[in-house]
């Protein structure tokens, strides 16, 4: 199943999915068989670190070495990882390099072994704007390949991104998973079963009735209507009916970083 | 364990430190001052080996009985008595140079945690890194015998088997002396967050079990054995007391029997009676001491190596001298638990190395 699943503040995502007793990778136990596990997963660490003294396809073939790649193998996997981060070509040694490329190495080392399972913590940390641009197409295109993806991020616009699912734990246990919406909708408070639609005409907007619409906040032509359910088609109509050219109409999606940070406050 | 994984974690510690700038100045530094030494050792060798042939033919041309003292024929090994002093200095430096940071500087950029991402475990990790300093250690010992033995050669002293076997035997003492001090910078390192502080926990170790230790003993045996008994009044002119010092803070004694007209002394006998457990006394007290030394560990067997003659009368100054020049075995034999204590001092740290590092949170 290829999928890219964003974890956020303070998971310790990678920590929990290794420490685990009963966490399982491709049908592997961790605790019990984990150098396996570590053969078909990738992991790029928060803040990578690596070989001062040696250079980035040096520090590569090093890691190489432990999946028993022979010498063509190792070769031409390296040279294609340092192209696809843009380091080909580069001399320096790692311990000059700048964190920026440091997190593309890191990358590129997490991708030695061809996983099948990737775990990315904080991966646009230290990027710059291009960079985390060519990520997110990388992120896309190997979850297309059918790998899966785990993205740990403090950054919940980077987890929105990139992530089709989420899982979000708090204090050791998973509180919800789903798509980022579906998870925002389970955690938010009790109130929050309503469905917020913004609507903007030309004309003032006229006053509405409809028993589904729990509250309106009005700012002159632009209104936040709170309802039970959406009732975008029968507002639409009846905008329509009076006469008011509609500008804007639209769910407001529940505010992620505030539904998070409530969860972390209870 | 896969030796695959964990020759390829030696193979790049050996590779770093044999292309590392420090390792090279105190390498080339330990070569240089090496070179200098056997080429002094050659040069005593040689006056040594005139004065022996001088002798050997004095002694067939003459027949004065007083002049049938033959000095022994000298050996190759004293050329190596001079490594011993600057082994136990740069050679304990260079040991502490390469194993320092082994692991330190790996938790402080974080590659520890990389390498760890890979499907290898961390007892290949800590035995690959211990390899890979054995390695270089083992490569600086080699260089530094390879060219003593191609000095002697340069100079035509051809080496015998016995005497060839008896340089590499030092070469094995010089290298597990090394790797003594090798052990406790891997310790250090692992235990410690920073570099820095392995440097100084190692230093500290380092001067404590080298200087430290040694006058411990030699104070311990001054308190604990007490005063040495009165030599006979009438012979006090005559005692004959050897201090032997070597590179460090070595000290023994022995006394020679006085034999007047073929008769031995009834009082001399008795005070040699009575100092025998005396100095047997002082040597056990401070021994045990210096076990825990490998300064004075190396010292021993090293000595007993380079030149039997002095260890065995060292360690049986009152047994009756033999005709005969002790064997190589017969040395080492007399200093096993020098060897051994050379042997466990360093598998001590590393077990505590290994201990810890497989128990250290690495995050």
């Amino acid at each position: 199943m290829s999928q890219i699943a964003g974890g956020a503040i303070g998971l310790g995502l990678t920590t929990t999915v290794f420490s685990a007793q009963d966490s399982f990778v491709d049908g592997i136990e961790v605790a019990k068989d984990p150098l396996k596990v570590k053969e078909i997963i990738g992991y790029l660490p928060e803040d990578v670190g690596f070989y001062g003294n040696m250079t980035g396809e040096q520090n590569l073939d090093y890691f190489a070495r432990f999946y028993g790649m022979n010498a063509r193998e190792r070769k031409e996997r390296i040279t294609t990882l340092l192209e696809l981060v843009h380091l080909d070509g580069v001399t320096q040694k790692a311990g000059e390099y700048s964190r920026g490329m440091k997190q593309r190495l890191g990358l590129a080392q997490a991708l030695i072994n061809d996983p099948k399972v990737l775990f990315l913590d904080e991966p646009t940390a230290n990027l710059d704007p291009e960079g985390v641009r060519e990520y997110r197409d990388l992120v896309s295109r190997l979850a297309g390949e059918g790998k899966t993806v785990f993205v740990s991020s403090h950054i919940l616009s980077e987890v929105r991104a990139v992530c089709r699912t989420v899982g979000l734990l708090a204090k050791g246990k998973l509180v919800a998973q789903g798509t980022l919406e579906a998870v925002a909708r389970t955690l938010a408070p009790a109130d929050g079963d309503a469905v917020q639609i913004v609507v903007e005409t030309r004309e003032r907007l006229p006053e509405i009735e409809d028993p589904e619409i729990l509250a309106v906040e009005r700012n002159g032509n632009r209104a936040i209507f709170r309802a039970k359910t959406d009732i975008r088609d029968r507002l639409a109509a009846s905008l329509f009916e009076q006469g008011v050219h509609v500008r804007e109409m639209r769910l407001e999606e529940p505010d992620i970083e505030d539904v998070f940070m409530a969860v972390y406050r209870r | 364990m896969a030796f695959d994984r964990l020759l390829n974690v030696a193979r790049k510690e050996f590779s770093d430190h044999i292309t590392s700038r420090r390792f090279i100045i105190i390498l080339g530094l330990l070569l240089v001052i090496s070179a200098i030494s056997i080429h002094e050792g050659i040069e005593q060798y040689n006056d040594n080996l005139e004065s022996y042939t001088e002798q050997f033919q004095y002694m067939q041309e003459s027949d004065d009985p007083y002049s049938s003292w033959m000095p022994s024929k000298p050996s190759i090994m004293y050329v190596f008595i001079s490594m011993m002093g600057y082994m136990t200095m740069l050679g304990g430096i260079l040991a502490i140079a390469i194993g320092f940071d082994q692991v330190s500087k790996e938790k402080e950029t974080r590659s520890l945690k990389t390498l760890l991402s890979h499907p290898v475990y961390r007892d290949e990790i800590i035995n690959g890194k211990a390899l890979g300093g054995v390695g270089a250690l083992g490569l600086a010992m080699a260089l530094a015998l390879a060219i003593a033995i191609a000095m002697l050669l340069v100079f035509s002293v051809v080496p015998t088997l016995n005497e060839f076997v008896a340089i590499l035997i030092f070469g094995a003492v010089s290298l597990a002396f090394l790797l003594a001090y090798f052990a406790v910078s891997l310790t250090m390192s692992t235990v410690s967050k920073e570099s820095g502080n392995a440097l100084i926990y190692t230093l500290v170790i380092f001067f404590a079990v080298s200087s430290l230790l040694p006058m411990f003993g030699t104070m311990a045996a001054d308190a604990f054995a007490g005063d040495p008994p009165e030599p006979p009044d009438a012979f006090v002119s005559k005692e004959v007391v050897r201090t032997v010092s070597g590179s460090g803070y070595y000290t023994s004694s022995s006394s020679q029997s006085v034999v007047y007209g073929g008769e031995e002394d009834p009082a001399w006998k008795e005070y040699e009676e009575e100092m025998k457990p005396y100095v047997e006394k002082r040597r056990f007290i401070s021994d045990i001491s210096n076990i825990l030394s490998p300064q004075m560990n190396y010292y021993t067997v090293a000595m007993a190596v380079t030149n039997p003659e002095i260890s065995a009368m060292i360690y049986s100054p009152y047994d009756a001298a033999s005709e005969e020049t002790p064997g190589l075995a017969d040395a080492l034999g007399r200093v096993w638990m020098n060897i051994a204590a050379l042997i466990v001092f360093p598998s001590a740290f590393f077990a505590a190395t290994y201990v810890k590092f497989m128990r250290m949170d690495i995050r």
